[in-house]
């Protein structure tokens, strides 16, 4: 490609392309602050973890699996320290 | 870019022995000086306090290492920690001198009698115990530390 031809593309351009306003049409400022202000406050992670949508998301038989735990510690109480020791 | 994948991983891993670590404290003192169970703190304190979050996260490096090749879903991965845990853990109370094997089963800190006939039920506790934390809470870590 040549300089000429270079030169005549960019005149093609120029006149294809409509020329861009450098101002706004209107004030996107206040438009900006409303979309600021309808983001959701960041959650902490405990709150994830523990949200209902996360819990609703549990099967049912790692429920029954925890339960097993809760009891097996309810019914042998002296084994925690032993439990304690092992995490 | 290197993103340090294994250092993430190293880190989500170890996170969740690591804030165990004040309730097993709590545990111990509680046990000790509440119930006056003769648990010697500062021994008995080693394996949970030094091994176990290195154990973790090196396993899920392991875990994340081993993705590509066999893939196997977290909470197996983790349930299969127990048995690396549990030799360690019997083989460091023994030699710290607060594990016993008597005929009437494992003494713990001198007083806990736990008969052999329980030990398989304990295990197989420490086997759900570990496929729920590692499904739901390293997974979950893992998950915000982009390597889930």
């Amino acid at each position: 490609m040549t300089e000429q031809d270079h030169k005549k593309i960019a005149d093609l351009l120029k006149q294809t392309l409509s020329p861009v306003n450098p101002e706004p049409s209107r004030d996107l400022w206040s438009a900006m602050l409303r979309r600021l202000e309808q983001r959701p406050a960041t959650k902490s992670w405990l709150a994830v973890m523990f949200s209902p949508a996360s819990l609703a998301s549990v099967p049912w038989f790692d429920w029954a699996l925890l339960a097993a735990l809760i009891i097996g510690l309810c019914i042998y109480p002296k084994s925690i320290p032993v439990w304690l020791y092992h995490f | 870019m290197n993103t340090h994948p294994y250092l993430r991983a190293y880190m989500a891993g170890s996170a969740v022995p690591t804030m165990m670590l004040v309730v097993v404290l709590s545990g111990f003192l509680i046990a000790r000086y509440t119930f006056q169970i003769p648990i010697p703190i500062e021994r008995a304190i080693v394996f949970p306090m030094a091994l176990v979050p290195n154990i973790f996260g090196l396993w899920n490096i392991f875990y994340l290492w081993l993705r590509p090749r066999r893939h196997l879903p977290i909470g197996f991965h983790g349930a299969l920690l127990p048995f690396i845990l549990a030799p360690l853990g019997f083989g460091l109370a023994t030699v710290s001198g607060f594990l016993a094997a008597t005929s009437g089963g494992l003494v713990w800190f001198h007083e806990l009698v736990v008969p052999y006939g329980f030990l398989a039920l304990g295990f197989s506790f420490a086997l759900i115990a570990y496929y729920l934390v590692w499904k739901y809470i390293v997974g979950f870590f893992n998950g915000v530390l982009g390597i889930a």
